[in-house]
C-alpha cells in the first residue's frame, strides 16, 4: 500500500514541468545551462526515471529518505525537525476539540430537540462550514493585533533564552491561536457525531433496562450512553487523521509555525521530489499509527467488539 | 417525487433545499443579474460597501465589483463542488462495484489502492496535483476528486458485498441474466442510497477545498472564485475587511445549505429504509 | 525549534517526551539577549545557499551582506557613488585591460586569520568568474589577478573592459570569501556556504531552519566603533500579513523589501512609533516589464506591439497597483539611474483609440465578438504586483480586442515555461536594474542567448543594430562614449519595443522609530548595517 503511494507520488512529480534544479536556480535569480547541468548531475537528476525510482526504494529500505535539493539537507532531518511542531499543534487541537466536543455533544444529546440542543447544533453547523484559513485570519486580527493578548506568529519568542517552565509557558501562549482555530473547526464534527451517537444509544436495550431500574439520569448518561456514543467518535478520529494533517498546511502558513504542513508546501514549490515523497510516506505512516491506536482504544472501550470486525 | 415532499417536510431539508435552490438560481442567472465580466475593472478601487448604490458591496483593490464577484463566484463554487463530487462518486462506484463483484485478487488489489488513497491526506494530494499540473478549473476538479473517491468506493463495495447474497440477485442469476446486467440493474440501484447520502458531504468538502486551494494561489485565474477573493482581501484585511468577509459568508452559507440538505435527505432515506 | 534534538536514535524518546508537555527537556541555549542592542528583522525566505560570492541575489544579500563584504559598497555621497569596504581605491588603465585595487590593511576574517590579496584572487578566479550568476557576465574577460603584495590586486582582462561597468558592479559581484576555508574543497558544497565566514561587522552565529538567523557583533571589525548593534536576528515570516502585525506588536523592529504590503502602508504609517521609508532602494530598481514572444506572427509586427503599449494606462498601474510607490517607465533604464537615463525616447501615451487604429492598420480586424486574436499571458508569481498587473493587462487588452488568457503557475513552472520552453505569448516579469545596463539589462534584448537563462531575451527577438550597440558598449572604455552608446540603446529599445517597460519601483522599509540610520545608502537593505543604531 505504501508502495503504491510512493509510486503514484513519484509519477505525479515526474509530470511536473520544471524540476528541483529549475526551482533552485530560480531562487537564486539566475544561472545558465552549464550550471544547471552540473547541478543535475550531482543530484542524480539526469538519470532515467526507473533508475531514480529504484535508487529511492533501496535507500528507503535503509531508512534513508534521500537528499532534499531545495534545502540541501537530508530529508529525514528536515522532517524530524518539523514534525514535532505539527504533532504538538494537531495533538493539542484534537485533544481540546475531542474533550470539548464530546462534552458539548453530551450536553446536547441528553435533551434532544431542546433549545440547548438546537443551539449547539446550529453553532456546530456554522463552525463546520467556516473555512479554517478565514477563521485563523479573523482570530489573529482580533486577539493578536487589536487586543495584543497573544503573539501573532511563530512557535516561541526567538532566542529568548527561556528554559523550563517559562519556555513551556511561552510556547503555550504562541500556540493558543493556531490550536484554538483548529480546535473550533474540528469540534463541530465531534459535537455532531457525539450527539447523534447519544440519540441512538439512548434507545438501546441495556439503557432502557437501566432506565427502568430507576438509575439516576446522570449515571445513565455518563456510564452507559456516553461510553457507547464515544465509539463512533473514536472511529471518526481515526478517519479524520489524514484530513487533519492536510489541514495543518494553511494554518501553519498563516501563523508561521515551522511545521510539517508548511514543509509540504515548500516541497511542492521547490519541486523537491525526495522531500515530498518523504513527507507523504511519513504522513501515511502517521495515519496508520493513529488508526492502530484508535483500534486499540475502540477495543478497550467496547470489549464486545472484536478488533478485526469493523475495520475494512 | 414523494421523497422530495418528505424532504421539504423536515426542517433541515426545507432550509437546505431553500438555500440550494437560491444558490442554483443565482448561479444560473448570474450573467443577467450582473452582466459583463466580473473580473473587469468597473469603478474606483476600494469603495466601501453600502456607500455607492451601483456597487452595493464595494470594490476591491483594482476596482472590481465585489457583488459581481460573489454572484459569479457562485457558479464556480457550485460547479467545482458538484463536478468533483460527481467524479469522485462515479469513480468510487465503478471501483467499488468491480471490487465487490469480482472478489478474489482483483478485490484485494483494488482495496490496496483504495487504502493508499485513504491514508494520504487529500489536501496534500490536491495541493501537489494542482501545483504540478497547473491551475485551471478541470484540474482542480480532478485534484479534489482524487482525494475524495476512496470513501464512496469502500462504501459501495460494502453495499455490494451484502446485496449480492440477497434473494433477488440469486434469482436473477438463476434465470440467466448477464452479469453486467445484474450489476447495473439489480445491484447498483440498491447500493446507491447510502452513497448518495455521502455525496452531500463530498460536495461541501469539495467547495471548501477549492476555496483553500484558491486561497493558496492555486486556483484558475481566469474565473472568479470566493477563495481567491478572500486571498485578495487578505492583504488589506485590516483596512478593508469586507473584501474577505463577504465571500467568507457566502462560503459558509453554501456549505450550511449543502449540509442541511444532506441531513434532511438522510432522514428521509432512513425513514424510507425502515418502510421498505 | 525542536523540543528535543532529534536524530533517528532519539525518535522514540522524543515521542514519549511529547506526551508529557510539562516535562519538556531543556537544551543549552543562548544567553539572554543584551539589552538595547538587538535588531529583529522580518525575513521572507531562507536561501539554501547563503554565499553572496556565488549567489549574487537580493534574497542572499539581505542576510549575508552583514557577514561577507564586497570590495566597495554603494553610497549616496561617495566618489563614483561608492564607499570603500575591502578595497580602498581602484584605478583603471588607459587601455581598459587592467584595474588596480588597493586593499584595506588590518582586516581579519571572523576566524582570526588575516585578509590578504590572496583571498581576492581566489574569490575572483575561482568563484566570481566561473560560478556566480552575475559574475559570469561582468568578469567574462577576466584572465588573471596579479598580487604584487598583500594589499594590491590587479585585475587583468583579455579585452578592454570599461571601468564604469566594473565600478557599478562592485557592490553586487565582488563579495570576498576566505581562501583558506574554500581552497581544495568542493566550493558549491562547502558548509561555509551556510555558516558564513567573512570580514563583516557581524558574525554568523546561528540558524534555526523555519525560524530565524542570528548574527552577533564582530568585536574585531576593521572599522573601530562599529557595529553599533550587538545582534541582528532575521525572523522568518513568510506570510506578508504577518510582518505588519509583528511590527505593530513590537515583535520585530524592521520590515524591508515591502514585507508589509503596500496596501497596509498608509494605515501603518499613522501608527505611533512606526515610520515608512521609501528611500534606500535606488540601486535596486525593479522593473515591471512585458516580455514578448516574437515568434507569434501577430507580435512580430511592431505596430501590434506599439498598440499594446498604447493600451496601457501607466498612471493607473502606478496609482492603483503600486499605490503611488512606483514611477512610470519610459524605457529599459530607470529614471533613478541618472548616469545613463535618457528621457528623449519615443513614448506611448495611454490612447485606446490609437491602439485600436494601429491594430486595424496591422490587418487584425475585430471579429463579430469584438475579438481580434487570442494570446497566452503568463504573469510571474513572484510579486503580488506582477500578478495584479496581469489581471489589469487582461482588461486593458480586452478593451482593444485582444483576448488574453491568464495562466497561473508557481515559480518553478513559470520559469521553465517562459525561459526554457517558450510557452508564452506575453509574460510579465520583474527584472532588476543593477546600476549599469550591462549587468542585467542588455541581456533582456540581446539575441543569441541560449535557452534556459532566466530574465533574458527568450522571446526570439533579434535586432542587429541593437546587438551591435550592445557589443560595442561592452568594450568601450571611455565613459562618455559608453554612456552615449547606452543612450542610443534606450532609443532603439523604445522605438522597436522588444519588450514593453511599464513601471519601475523600489521597495519600502517600515521600521520602528527607535531604529536609526536606516536607508542611508542606495542599497541599504542589502548593505552591512554597521552604523545602524537602536535608540533605547
Amino acid at each position: 500500500m505504501l508502495l503504491i503511494v510512493i509510486i503514484l507520488t513519484f509519477l505525479l512529480l515526474e509530470s511536473a514541468s520544471g524540476d528541483a534544479v529549475d526551482a533552485y536556480l530560480l531562487s537564486i535569480g539566475g544561472g545558465d545551462a552549464i550550471v544547471a547541468k552540473s547541478l543535475r548531475q550531482s543530484y542524480g537528476l539526469d538519470q532515467s526515471m526507473l533508475a531514480r525510482l529504484w535508487l529511492y526504494f533501496t535507500s528507503l529500505a535503509k531508512l534513508d529518505l534521500g537528499w532534499s535539493v531545495a534545502f540541501g539537507r537530508p530529508v529525514l532531518d528536515l522532517i524530524l525537525e518539523r514534525l514535532p511542531n505539527t504533532l504538538l499543534l494537531m495533538g493539542s487541537a484534537t485533544a481540546l476539540s475531542f474533550g470539548l466536543g464530546s462534552a458539548l455533544g453530551i450536553v446536547a444529546g441528553t435533551k434532544p430537540e431542546s433549545i440547548r440542543d438546537r443551539t449547539l447544533s446550529a453553532v456546530s453547523l456554522i463552525l463546520y462550514a467556516i473555512p479554517s484559513f478565514w477563521l485563523g485570519l479573523v482570530l489573529s486580527i482580533v486577539f493578536a493585533v487589536q487586543l495584543r493578548w497573544l503573539p501573532t506568529s511563530g512557535i516561541e519568542t526567538i532566542a529568548s533564552g527561556k528554559v523550563g517552565l517559562a519556555r513551556t509557558a511561552d510556547i503555550v501562549l504562541h500556540l493558543v491561536l493556531p490550536v484554538g482555530t483548529l480546535a473550533l473547526i474540528y469540534m463541530a464534527l465531534f459535537i455532531r457525531v457525539m450527539r447523534a451517537g447519544m440519540a441512538e444509544a439512548w434507545q438501546l436495550d441495556f439503557v432502557l433496562f437501566a432506565r427502568s431500574k430507576g438509575l439516576s439520569r446522570t449515571r445513565i448518561v455518563l456510564r452507559h450512553v456516553a461510553r457507547n456514543a464515544l465509539l463512533p467518535l473514536v472511529t471518526m478520529l481515526g478517519l479524520q487523521s489524514a484530513a487533519m494533517i492536510g489541514g495543518s498546511v494553511v494554518i501553519e502558513s498563516i501563523f508561521a509555525i515551522p511545521g510539517f504542513g508548511r514543509l509540504a508546501q515548500e516541497a511542492v514549490s521547490g519541486r523537491d521530489a525526495p522531500l515530498l515523497m518523504g513527507i507523504i510516506v511519513v504522513s501515511a505512516v502517521l495515519v496508520i499509527c493513529v488508526n492502530l491506536i484508535v483500534d486499540l482504544v475502540y477495543t478497550a472501550l467496547d470489549p464486545r467488539v472484536g478488533a478485526s470486525e469493523n475495520r475494512a | 417525487m414523494r421523497w422530495l415532499r418528505n424532504l421539504a417536510g423536515t426542517p433541515e431539508g426545507a432550509i437546505g433545499l431553500g438555500i440550494l435552490l437560491l444558490l442554483a438560481l443565482i448561479a444560473l442567472f448570474a450573467p443577467i443579474l450582473s452582466p459583463g465580466d466580473p473580473l473587469r475593472i468597473a469603478g474606483q478601487p476600494l469603495l466601501a460597501p453600502f456607500a455607492d448604490p451601483s456597487f452595493p458591496l464595494g470594490t476591491d483593490r483594482l476596482g472590481r465589483d465585489v457583488l459581481a464577484g460573489i454572484l459569479h463566484g457562485t457558479r464556480t463554487s457550485l460547479a467545482v463542488g458538484i463536478a468533483a463530487a460527481l467524479a469522485a462518486i462515479a469513480i468510487g462506484l465503478c471501483i467499488g462495484l468491480t471490487a465487490g463483484l469480482a472478489g478474489g485478487l482483483v478485490d484485494e488489489a483494488l482495496m490496496r489502492v483504495v487504502d493508499a488513497f485513504q491514508i494520504v491526506p487529500s489536501f496534500l494530494l490536491a495541493l501537489a496535483f494542482v501545483s504540478v499540473i497547473g491551475a485551471s478549473v478541470p484540474v482542480v476538479v480532478v485534484a479534489i476528486a482524487l482525494g475524495a473517491w476512496a470513501d464512496p468506493a469502500r462504501l459501495t463495495r460494502a453495499q455490494v458485498l451484502s446485496i449480492r447474497e440477497r434473494d433477488y440477485v440469486a434469482s436473477a442469476r438463476v434465470i440467466g441474466m448477464h452479469p453486467a446486467e445484474i450489476a447495473f440493474r439489480q445491484i447498483l440501484p440498491n447500493a446507491l442510497p447510502p452513497v448518495l447520502a455521502l455525496s452531500a458531504i463530498i460536495v461541501a468538502a469539495a467547495i471548501l477545498t477549492e476555496a483553500a486551494l484558491s486561497f493558496l494561489g492555486l486556483g484558475d485565474p481566469n474565473v472568479v472564485t470566493w477563495g481567491s477573493m478572500i486571498a485578495e482581501g487578505r492583504n488589506i484585511l485590516r483596512s478593508s475587511p469586507s473584501l474577505s468577509i463577504f465571500p467568507g459568508i457566502a462560503l459558509v452559507i453554501t456549505v450550511i445549505g449543502v449540509y442541511l440538505f444532506s441531513e434532511g435527505l438522510n432522514k428521509v432515506l432512513a425513514g424510507r429504509r425502515s418502510d421498505a | 525549534m525542536t523540543i528535543a534534538h532529534l536524530s533517528r536514535r532519539t525518535l522514540l524518546q522524543a515521542g514519549a517526551a511529547l506526551a508529557a508537555s510539562t516535562a519538556l527537556p531543556t537544551f543549552a541555549h543562548a544567553q539572554a539577549a543584551t539589552a538595547g542592542g538587538r535588531l529583529i528583522v522580518a525575513a521572507d525566505s531562507e536561501p539554501k545557499n547563503l554565499n553572496p560570492a556565488i549567489v549574487a541575489s537580493n534574497g542572499v544579500f539581505f542576510i549575508a551582506s552583514k557577514v561577507v563584504e564586497p570590495l566597495a559598497e554603494a553610497s549616496f555621497s561617495g566618489k563614483d557613488g561608492l564607499s570603500p569596504r575591502l578595497a580602498t581605491s581602484w584605478e583603471g588603465s588607459a587601455d581598459g585591460k587592467s584595474v588596480t585595487f588597493k586593499l584595506r590593511e588590518g582586516v581579519k576574517w571572523h576566524d582570526g586569520k588575516p585578509f590578504t590579496s590572496a583571498d581576492v584572487v581566489f574569490s575572483a578566479l575561482k568563484i566570481w568568474k566561473p560560478l556566480q550568476n552575475l559574475g559570469r557576465l561582468v568578469f567574462a574577460n577576466l584572465e588573471d589577478v596579479e598580487t604584487p603584495d598583500d594589499t594590491t590586486a590587479i585585475f587583468k582582462f583579455s579585452k578592454p573592459t570599461p571601468l564604469q561597468l566594473i565600478r557599478n558592479a562592485l557592490p553586487v559581484v565582488s563579495s570576498v570569501v576566505p581562501k583558506h576555508v574554500y581552497e581544495g574543497s568542493d566550493i558549491s558544497a562547502n558548509p561555509a556556504n551556510v555558516k558564513l565566514i567573512g570580514t563583516g561587522p557581524f558574525k554568523f552565529t546561528e540558524y534555526k531552519p523555519g525560524e530565524y538567523y542570528r548574527l552577533t557583533k564582530n568585536a574585531d571589525y576593521w572599522n573601530k566603533g562599529e557595529p553599533k548593534l550587538d545582534e541582528v536576528i532575521f525572523r522568518v515570516l513568510p506570510d506578508r500579513a504577518g510582518a505588519g502585525a509583528a511590527l505593530e506588536a513590537e515583535e520585530i523592529q524592521l520590515a524591508a523589501f515591502s514585507a508589509v504590503p503596500l496596501t497596509d502602508l498608509s494605515r501603518i504609517s499613522k501608527v505611533p512609533g512606526i515610520k515608512v521609508i521609501s528611500k534606500g532602494y535606488e540601486a535596486l530598481t525593479y522593473q515591471l516589464v512585458i516580455e514578448i514572444n516574437h515568434r507569434r506572427k501577430e507580435l512580430a509586427d511592431v505596430k501590434v506591439r506599439q498598440a499594446i503599449a498604447h493600451a496601457i494606462d501607466k498612471k493607473f498601474v502606478v496609482d492603483t497597483i503600486f499605490l503611488g510607490y512606483a514611477a512610470a517607465s519610459t524605457g529599459p533604464v530607470p529614471k533613478n539611474a541618472p548616469e545613463f537615463y535618457d528621457a528623449t525616447v519615443p513614448t506611448y501615451a495611454f490612447d485606446v483609440a490609437k491602439a485600436n487604429a494601429l491594430l486595424d492598420e496591422a490587418g487584425y480586424k475585430k471579429g463579430a465578438d469584438g475579438k481580434r486574436f487570442s494570446l497566452k499571458l503568463r504573469p510571474a508569481p513572484y510579486f503580488n504586483e506582477t500578478k495584479q498587473f496581469g489581471d489589469y493587462l487582461r482588461q486593458a487588452l480586452s478593451a482593444v480586442g485582444i483576448d488574453a488568457q491568464l495562466v497561473n503557475a508557481d515559480a518553478a513552472a513559470h520559469q521553465k515555461a517562459v525561459y526554457t520552453d517558450h510557452d508564452f505569448d506575453l509574460a510579465i516579469g520583474p527584472p532588476v536594474f543593477r546600476g549599469d545596463p550591462a549587468i542585467s539589462t542588455t541581456i533582456l534584448v540581446q539575441s543569441g542567448i541560449p535557452d534556459g537563462v532566466p530574465f533574458s531575451n527568450q522571446g526570439g527577438y533579434a535586432n542587429k543594430e541593437l546587438d551591435d550597440v550592445i557589443a560595442k558598449a561592452a568594450v568601450t572604455v571611455d565613459t562618455t562614449a559608453r554612456t552615449d552608446l547606452y543612450k542610443q540603446f534606450q532609443k532603439l529599445v523604445a522605438a522597436d519595443l522588444p519588450l514593453i517597460n511599464v513601471a519601475e519601483w523600489g521597495f519600502i522599509s517600515v521600521a520602528r522609530d527607535n531604529v536609526l540610520n536606516v536607508s542611508n545608502n542606495p542599497r541599504w537593505a542589502v548593505s552591512n548595517w554597521s552604523d545602524t543604531v537602536l535608540k533605547s
